[in-house]
């Protein structure tokens, strides 16, 4: 799943689907205001600063056939002023009163947020709850942003062999599912965005009962309460297009896509398997599936990286990765760049060797508990970050998980044994499920 | 709800935020040589450090460009009695999480650990520092590494034309070269030569250690001295200054991409002379403060020419610039730079407004316990200060010093740096006659 930002400074987002852990952890309190918005406060009292950020039920999952990237491209219109704020004013106000501000698009959420001193919480809650119901929207703005956004989308795809090659092969793995489609959107459906179409996503889409407000920082959750009620609690309720009632497609077979690009100087191997998520899945799936990430591609110590970077010295660099924070079907991703002169065909049955083997036999005792070891301090250490947490409760409660979910990650996580590990490996990663990309330079 | 909101809005923006907190920082005594700064705080049992040895990749010799980047990547493939394996693995048991890094004057070395594992990680920082092992097959494998690294940098406009900027604005002078190397350089960098580096670099003399988080200033000095005392104290001495601008205007790479990328840059004050903050408050103005900044409102919101484009001052221990950054469609990249130039030419000429200045002080001043909120970001913050040789007292005196710029200050700095004929130039991309006229 891709997330997009406003501007550059948002691109740097980890993406952590889990929180706290058992030697310290965040308590969350949680409020729901009479028109249905939901509330979620975490204090943390260490410096006199707030995270206040607001997300919604909205992604890149909700953009209308013909109309890829809206979801992504009404982010950025949502600084374009209300009736009250001038366009571009929200973000000086923000500033003058020493915030910082910024948002984010992804397929299953679209969030806005600001940090700024706690006694400037009531301001950016007044702020946010003005955009939600009175935008006002001008035609030169709507078409001076497209521009914008499509500056941003060849900045992040057109600019990149890698962002191209993830754009095709994320099309290629989940069929017609939407999370197929990019978030930013395809250039020609960018421009077939204007202010009707903007309009009528806003009116569907934007309401306080289809959001979820974080606010972590220094602030106790009575006031944080309160102040809620006095801003966001006087929006009415208002009735929002159900999501789109969509299928996961059933594959057959891998998909293989050997792409030759210009601009490539360093050739990939790139495979992504499509695999149960924290949304869709429970019984301690998605838990096992982060071990497995782990220890088959966690760093130097990793099966990949030690099998082939250390050993067999095909690879420069090799690892994977779950990003497992989705309402549906998750990403599963294994790479390797081959050193020069190997082949593609070598490189790739050494990695396949690899995943047999995890797939065949349960982890060693001493590497399974070091990967888990190492995802639970993950914990304490996101505890250090205000941003962090609201973004770990924020993009987990809008997939459907729950607080409660969020607080016990670290001991689900303890629950997961080698064998879990170890099955997830043989029922997931196969090659029906995935899609495998080799990404080489155009021939001359 | 209408009338509660505008009367907030103009209440709170006359007020600056609150700012009291309970951050402390001091200096805590450590072995000959080593400067320590300590912010303890109980909350979260954990810890973050940073450290910065005179190591940078400055100090590469003309024919090994590379090396310091290369011995830092080094630094975490085993030392001691611990082969490369053991090494990383002795990290992952208990979670310490230690990185090495070369910039141009410095080199950096971050690590966190809970606070139970602190005893290890030191002893395991120590090792790395005092004998890494520097083993062949290591070698080989990070420069390997870093060969794909340059690579891949080809790959991407920004990079190239960040490089030819350093090259073009710097000449031969250390600072113009590729921290990374080159492929001839890489491949000429032995092991003897990695040694002979870490001999002179991982040394204590001119070392900065920040320490934030939960641990007593007791057991930090036991753990300094632990960690520093078997290190020699070394005689590094920093690179000249740089004498000229080697290159000024514009210089075009040719490539066939869709979106070139633009560096553009010129000479700006030294850290620590008076100059430095009147010119921060005037850079956030004009190209520092995202949505705020002139350049964002002029080339993004009113153009449309691009989706991001700012400009940030670089201080490094002999010299200092003002460069900024803007990627746009072929077509219109040559636009963008134009309209750049003019709001360079105007804000040097005309200077900014009593409001503008007002509005950057409350900016600066209220955001700044925003990057002082977590254990990382303050001692990530503190390394900073103390590499650009600043007092442990910065952090306290520093809204102060922004508050107290005046209007003519920041006008007059405005025009001394601001200055388009002085700008040097690189596009990597080949623009295109413009296919239309910009959005307004």
């Amino acid at each position: 799943m891709k997330t997009l930002g406003r501007s550059l400074a948002a691109i740097v987002v980890a993406f952590l689907s889990f929180a706290s852990t058992p030697s310290y952890a965040a308590k969350a309190s949680e409020f729901m205001l009479q028109n249905g918005m939901k509330i979620v406060v975490v204090p943390d009292h260490r410096a006199p600063v707030v995270t206040h950020m607001v997300w919604y039920y909205i992604g890149g999952m909700d953009d209308p056939p013909g109309l890829s990237g809206i979801a992504h491209f009404f982010e950025h219109l949502m600084f374009k002023g209300t009736q009250k704020i001038p366009p571009g004013e929200l973000s000086k106000i923000v500033a003058r009163n020493g915030g910082q501000d910024n948002a984010m698009t992804s397929h299953d959420f679209t969030t806005y947020f600001q940090r700024i001193a706690k006694d400037r919480l009531q301001l950016v809650m007044e702020l946010e709850a003005d955009r939600i119901v009175n935008l006002n929207l001008s035609e030169e703005n709507v078409r001076t942003e497209r521009e914008v956004v499509r500056e941003e989308r060849r900045t992040r795809i057109e600019s990149d062999p890698n962002g191209i090659a993830g754009e095709q092969m994320s099309a290629a793995l989940h069929l017609s599912h939407p999370y197929g489609r990019p978030v930013i959107g395809w250039d020609a459906e960018i421009q077939n965005i204007g202010r009707p179409e903007a309009i009528d996503f806003y009116q569907h889409h934007y309401a306080p009962n289809n959001a979820v407000l974080v606010v972590v920082g220094d602030v106790e959750p009575a006031e944080v309460l309160r102040l809620a009620e006095m801003t966001y609690g006087q929006l009415p309720r208002r009735e929002v297009a159900p999501r789109a009632k969509v299928v996961v497609p059933p594959r057959y077979a891998e998909t293989r896509i050997d792409f030759k690009l210009p601009n490539v100087q360093l050739p990939s191997f790139n495979r992504v398997y499509r695999v149960p998520s924290y949304g869709n899945t429970k019984d301690g799936i998605p838990e096992s599936l982060d071990v497995l990430s782990t220890i088959l591609g966690g760093g130097p110590t990793s099966r990949l990286y030690r099998t082939l970077v250390v050993e067999k010295r095909l690879a420069v660099n090799a690892g994977a990765y779950y990003q497992g924070g989705a309402r549906h079907a998750a990403e599963f991703g294994v790479y390797a760049v081959p050193r020069p002169g190997v082949s593609f065909d070598a490189l790739e049955a050494a990695i396949d060797e690899v995943i047999a083997t995890m797939a065949a036999t349960p982890p060693a005792a001493e590497e399974f508990e070091r990967a888990r070891t190492r995802l639970v301090a993950a914990h304490t250490y996101e505890q250090d970050s205000q941003y962090a947490l609201a973004m770990d409760y924020g993009s987990s409660l809008i997939v459907g998980m729950t607080i409660a979910d969020v607080e016990d990650w670290p001991n689900r996580v303890a629950k997961v044994t080698p064998e879990d590990v170890h099955r997830s490996a043989s029922e997931y990663l196969i090659k029906k499920e995935a899609v495998t990309g080799r990404v080489s330079p155009e021939a001359p | 709800m209408n009338a509660i909101f505008k009367t907030a809005i103009l209440a709170l923006a006359m007020t600056a935020p609150s700012l009291a907190y309970a951050l402390t920082v001091k200096t805590v005594p450590a072995p000959q040589g080593v400067e320590a700064w300590h912010s303890e705080e109980h909350t979260i049992p954990m810890i973050a450090v940073s450290i910065s040895l005179q190591g940078g990749t400055a100090y590469d010799p003309a024919d090994k460009l590379g090396l310091a980047s290369l011995t830092a990547s080094l630094l975490d493939e085993g030392a001691g009695d611990l082969n490369s394996a053991a090494f990383k693995e002795a990290m992952e048991k208990r979670a310490i999480r230690i990185g090495f890094g070369a910039g141009r004057d410095y080199l950096t070395v971050t690590m966190t650990t809970l606070t139970e594992n602190a005893d290890e990680a030191f002893r395991l920082l120590g090792l790395a520092l005092s004998q890494p092992r520097f083993e062949e097959n290591d070698i080989e494998r990070m420069r390997a590494q870093m060969l794909a690294g340059l690579q891949q940098d080809e790959e991407d406009p920004s990079t190239i034309a960040s490089k030819a900027w350093s090259a073009a604005y710097f000449g031969d002078h250390p600072y113009g070269r590729p921290g990374d190397g080159t492929e001839a350089s890489l491949n000429a960098i032995t092991a003897d030569d990695i040694k002979a580096f870490a001999r002179a670099h991982l040394v204590r003399g001119g070392a900065k250690v920040a320490v934030a988080g939960d641990i007593t200033e007791a057991r930090l000095r036991t753990l300094l001295q632990q960690t520093f005392g078997p290190l020699p104290v070394g005689n590094v001495v920093a690179v000249p200054r740089p004498q000229t601008i080697a290159k000024l205007g514009t210089e075009t790479i040719a490539l066939n991409v869709p979106q070139p990328a633009a560096i553009f840059g010129l000479p700006g004050p030294m850290r620590l002379t008076p100059d430095f903050i009147p010119t921060f408050v005037a850079n956030y103005i004009f190209g520092g403060g995202g949505f705020a900044s002139r350049l964002m409102e002029e080339v993004r919101e009113k153009r449309g020419l691009t989706y991001g484009i700012g400009t940030g001052q670089e201080d490094m221990r002999t010299a200092a610039i003002v460069r900024g950054s803007v990627e746009s469609e072929k077509g219109t990249i040559l636009t963008a730079l134009e309209v750049t130039k003019a709001e360079m030419t105007r804000f040097a000429n005309e200077g900014v407004t009593e409001k503008e200045l007002a509005d950057a002080k409350t900016y600066l001043t209220g955001s700044f316990p925003l990057g002082l909120d977590s254990n990382g970001k303050i001692a990530g913050a503190l390394g900073g200060y103390q590499r650009a040789g600043l007092a442990p007292d910065y952090v306290f005196k520093r809204n102060a010093m922004i508050e107290a710029v005046t209007l003519a200050q920041v006008n007059a700095m405005a025009k001394k740096y601001y200055d388009v004929n002085k700008l040097t130039i690189v596009i990597a991309g080949t623009p295109a006659p413009a296919a239309a006229a910009p959005a307004r």
